[in-house]
């Protein structure tokens, strides 16, 4: 272990006592062991069961079969008796958390790449062919409004009791027409029916349990116009504008007889005129040819990639030499302070990166302290930190290097305690001077170990949103493109574009930028993972 | 492990799963009658609970659901819940309908006469949205605007542009390190603080066609009377009038502090400046060309396609357009939030000065389009205006907002 903790006296008294993972395992081995499983595997069953039980409801089929065969299988392998199954009692756990974070998400996104889902065509056809019906009625001319009382005839059908709110005279509605009643009959108080003889008005949970029947009764007042109940207190003198022809699934407007076709899309329409609102329909690779074609997602998409690949590669180049730097120079045994000098500089990794990164807006800003107190006094100029197009990408790698800099430095420095001092011994033996041996011995066994965090790193600030929207927010506008800014990265243009396109939000293109980001930093760091076995081998 | 025991170990297991299966059952089966469930938001949790529940009193059997939501998120979160959760009412601002209507996600809503003439014509139209024929799918609460905040102290009320200028620059000129009107922009970009000066150049986002409606094919982002006009932006940012740099707290921090003697700001931050013990007055800006108008926003209530799905359609509009719209509820919801409620009735009863004087900060103001093509514009103008306001090296305004009108058009296609 490290230099830095000295051996304790007691330890040759302590030698019998056995080493506390051993004694752990034969602790949990036995009934206790056997116990705990059920206890674990009674609690996921339960959850199943529950799971079951609410999917049953919402009548969610796929996902019901899903997951009564997983808890099936998880039983099955973990009451199998002795070493069947091993490997999967050790690899279940993860796996469930894979497939349900990782893969689920991945096989969604992929689903919605090859649909419409945005503003106007989030639901069903079904549901968007109901509001569409409900939207186009309109008031006709002089159309009525009404005070209501909802009851009960003699003969207990549902009647409407009417008050117009312009003239206050009374009516009677049901399905089958309005009639006038006599004032003499009604009792009523500030325009609201209280009594009326031959009716029983309904209240409370009576009238609040018929909310599905009152809301499609219509009291037909002649020429296709018809007085709806609004509220529990309210009625209204609709006219339908839009007609359904559930044989032809198409809407005809009833003014001139125009007719609304599903264009395939997702909507209804008749040329450029469409009704809204649409519903989520696959639309095959429309979103991917929209990526190539369409000038404003394609022309910015190059110079993004490029600076996305710079900024990735910048932060981990110089996090890690930073962090390397600084694992070394603390890396002597004995120094005073040492402790502390390494707990002050895992603060940056300490703090939520959130809160960092906001901070460092506030300093960078252009009246702030960095310009303010500092740059000022010093230069007599101020720097324009993120409000100048390069100026800006260089404070997006330098604010993004600092977060990144404690992870090198705690890895570096475990990776250095790692190599043998005999290599570096045998080297200094042999003549080589500190900065030879660094390059020839130290470094290159030093990347077999931290090269997969270093390209694991770069996946990481490939697409790394927090950094730059919340330091820059994609950055200063650029001239020519209105989307893209300076310090924009692939993800944070994926953003913009998904919030701020043409009719507010296009959630399927901005999952088809998803998987081609996904593609390209696959490939990176495939190429990346393939070199640094390539290095191993050399070794 | 034997065959008896491995049964025993399956026993326990299936049972502890079916005892868990039922409690979770008996919990779900617990409330009998209709559930009205309301989001809000943070601010106004409270007085939306009194008011539902006085509402509730007078409706027997009906319990009231309040949930508190992150007011910004309530638009795009009615998209994605689930239908067992959904809210059957919401708080909206007016500029979510066009969004919302184009999803299908909101009712339309029909008021009686009597109850329309206690609203202001433009807060209706807020709320009101169709392509062909619009419809009101929302009951307004509350209105806002932002005006120009005056120092009394150290300099004079201005009563036109260019003694705003001339005052400004004064004052920029005697004290080190102040800016002449602190206004937020910063690199989020900030369209909506920016639009007195737009509408003072004569500049519109969408006009409207011959039914009155709002025109997303006429965007009057680059027109010839602003084009002609926008050279003086150019002149601001030479003597720095204006300055890009600025965000919301850098803009505040400089009024507070006297850097500044004239802020551009909203109704949101009277409460800081009232404790500040600065001596202002709050002015709509001078009319430079046209009338500085602001946008105004306006706030309100709506109802959910789910309350049909949840058995409480009738009484979700009851809620909405019966109770929410009469005096003492708007009253009380303004209040909670700080701001002057859109019943004119209500307004009367409003005795907060800096209210008032923000309220008539925004005669003559323009609702923001609630269309969803106006989700385009915001990044745009807001970027134009920042490039063309930067201070050393900015963009020329005309082609900055040349720029900007065809970005928009592209995007809206």
């Amino acid at each position: 272990m490290s230099a830095t903790t000295a051996p304790t006296a007691g330890a040759p008294a302590d030698a019998p006592r056995a080493a506390p993972i051993p004694r752990l395992v034969s602790a949990f081995s036995g009934t206790v062991g056997v116990a705990v499983k059920l206890l674990a595997l009674g609690l996921s069953n339960a959850l199943a069961v529950w799971a079951i039980y609410v999917l049953i409801t919402r009548h969610h089929w796929v996902a019901l079969a899903v997951l009564a065969a997983a808890t099936v299988l998880i039983d099955l392998v973990y009451l199998a008796p002795g070493q069947a199954f091993l490997p999967a009692k050790f690899l279940i756990p993860g796996t469930v958390f894979l497939i349900g974070f990782q893969v689920f998400p991945i096989i969604y996104t992929v689903n919605i790449a090859f649909t419409d889902y945005g503003t106007g065509h989030i639901g069903t056809k079904a549901a968007a062919v109901q509001q569409i019906e409900t939207t186009s009625l309109e008031p006709p001319a002089n159309g009525k409004t009404y005070t209501m009382a909802v009851a009960r005839s003699a003969s207990g059908t549902l009647t409407l009791l009417l008050s117009d709110d312009a003239t206050h005279k009374l009516y009677a509605g049901t399905t089958k027409g309005l009639s006038p009643l006599p004032a003499g009959s009604v009792k009523a108080s500030a325009g609201q029916i209280t009594a009326a003889k031959g009716y029983t008005i309904l209240h409370g949970l009576a009238l609040f349990s018929l909310d599905q029947q009152l809301q499609s009764l219509v009291v037909p007042v002649g020429k296709g116009a018809g007085i709806r109940p609004q509220s529990t207190s309210t009625a209204v003198e609709l006219e339908p504008t839009l007609r359904y022809d559930a044989k032809r699934g198409v809407f005809v407007r009833l003014a001139d007889g125009a007719v609304f076709r599903d264009d395939g899309s997702g909507e209804f329409a008749r040329g450029t005129e469409a009704l809204e609102p649409g519903w989520k329909t696959g639309v095959g690779t429309r979103n991917f040819s929209r990526i190539l074609h369409d000038p404003l997602i394609r022309t910015p998409f190059l110079s993004v990639f490029a600076w996305t690949f710079v900024f990735a590669a910048g932060t981990v180049f110089l996090s890690f030499a930073i962090g390397l730097f600084l694992a070394i120079t603390l890396d002597k045994k004995g120094m005073r302070f040492l402790r502390t000098y390494r707990a002050i500089l895992i603060i940056p990794w300490a703090v939520p990166g959130f809160l960092s990164l906001l901070a460092w807006q506030g300093l960078l800003d252009q009246f702030g302290v960095v310009n303010n107190k500092v740059i000022h006094p010093l230069f007599g100029t101020t720097v324009p930190w993120l409000a100048d197009a390069n100026v800006a990408k260089l404070s997006c790698i330098l604010v993004s290097a600092w977060l990144t800099v404690p992870f090198f430095f705690i890895v570096s420095l475990g990776a250095l305690q790692a190599i043998p001092e005999e290599l570096t011994e045998a080297a200094r033996v042999d003549g080589g001077g500190p900065f030879q041996i660094f390059r020839r011995v130290t470094l290159p066994l030093l990347l077999v170990a931290v090269g997969p965090l270093l390209i694991s790193s770069f996946a990481l600030n490939f697409n790394n949103f927090n950094n730059i929207y919340l330091l820059t927010a994609g950055g200063p506008p650029q001239a020519n493109s209105a989307v893209a800014g300076a310090t924009d990265i692939l993800i944070s243009y994926t953003y913009k574009l998904a919030i701020a396109t043409g009719k507010g939000q296009d959630f399927a293109l901005a999952a088809s930028v998803t998987i081609i980001v996904f593609f390209i930093t696959a490939i990176i760091s495939t190429i990346g993972f393939a070199r640094t076995r390539v290095l191993e081998e050399v070794l | 492990m034997s065959s008896r025991k491995r049964i025993g170990a399956l026993l326990v297991v299936v049972v502890a799963g079916f005892l868990a299966a039922l409690a979770g059952s008996i919990h779900s089966a617990r409330a009998a009658g209709p559930t009205l469930t309301i989001w809000v938001d943070q601010n106004r949790k409270d007085a939306v609970t009194q008011l539902a529940n006085q509402w509730a009193a007078k409706n027997a059997g009906v319990t009231v659901n309040v949930v508190v939501q992150d007011f910004g998120s309530i638009r795009d979160k009615v998209g994605t819940v689930d239908a067992s959760t959904a809210p059957d009412v919401i708080l909206a601002a007016h500029d979510w309908t066009g969004q919302l209507a184009a999803n299908g996600l909101v009712e339309p809503i029909y008021l009686s006469a009597a109850v329309k003439k206690q609203f202001p014509a433009y807060t209706l139209n807020a709320f009101s949205y169709g392509l062909a024929v619009k419809k009101l799918y929302g009951v307004p609460t509350q209105i806002e605007n932002i005006g120009l905040v005056v120092n009394t102290s150290l300099v004079k009320v201005p009563k036109t542009f260019a003694q705003l200028e001339q005052e400004a620059l004064a004052y920029k000129k005697k004290v080190h390190a102040s800016f002449g009107i602190a206004v937020q922009q910063g690199s989020g970009y900030d369209a909506y603080h920016m639009y007195p000066f737009f509408s003072g150049l004569g500049g519109y986002v969408f006009g409207t066609n011959s039914a009155g409606n709002l025109d997303p094919s006429n965007i009057g982002v680059a027109n010839k009377a602003f084009l002609k006009n926008s050279n003086l932006i150019d002149k601001w940012n030479k003597e720095g009038l204006i300055n890009s740099a600025l965000t919301y707290s850098t803009a505040q921090d400089a009024f507070l502090k006297k850097r500044a003697a004239f802020y551009i700001t909203g109704p949101w931050a009277s409460q800081v400046l009232e404790q500040s013990g600065i001596k202002f007055k709050i002015i709509q800006v001078p009319k430079i060309v046209d009338a500085s108008v602001p946008f105004l926003g306006v706030q309100g209530a709506m109802v959910t396609k789910y309350a049909e799905g949840h058995g409480v359609g009738g009484l979700a509009e009851d809620f909405v357009s019966n109770y929410l719209t009469t005096p003492a509820a708007q009253l009380a919801l303004a209040l909670a939030n700080g701001r002057y409620p859109a019943n004119t009735v209500a307004g009367k009863q409003v005795h907060d000065p800096v209210l008032a004087q923000f309220g008539q900060a925004g005669a003559g103001g323009v609702p923001m389009p609630n269309i969803p093509q106006m989700a385009s514009v915001w990044q745009d103008l807001g970027a134009a205006w920042f490039k063309a306001t930067k201070g050393a090296g900015a963009q020329p305004a005309k082609s900055a907002f040349v720029t900007a009108a065809r970005s928009i058009a592209d995007k809206i296609g």
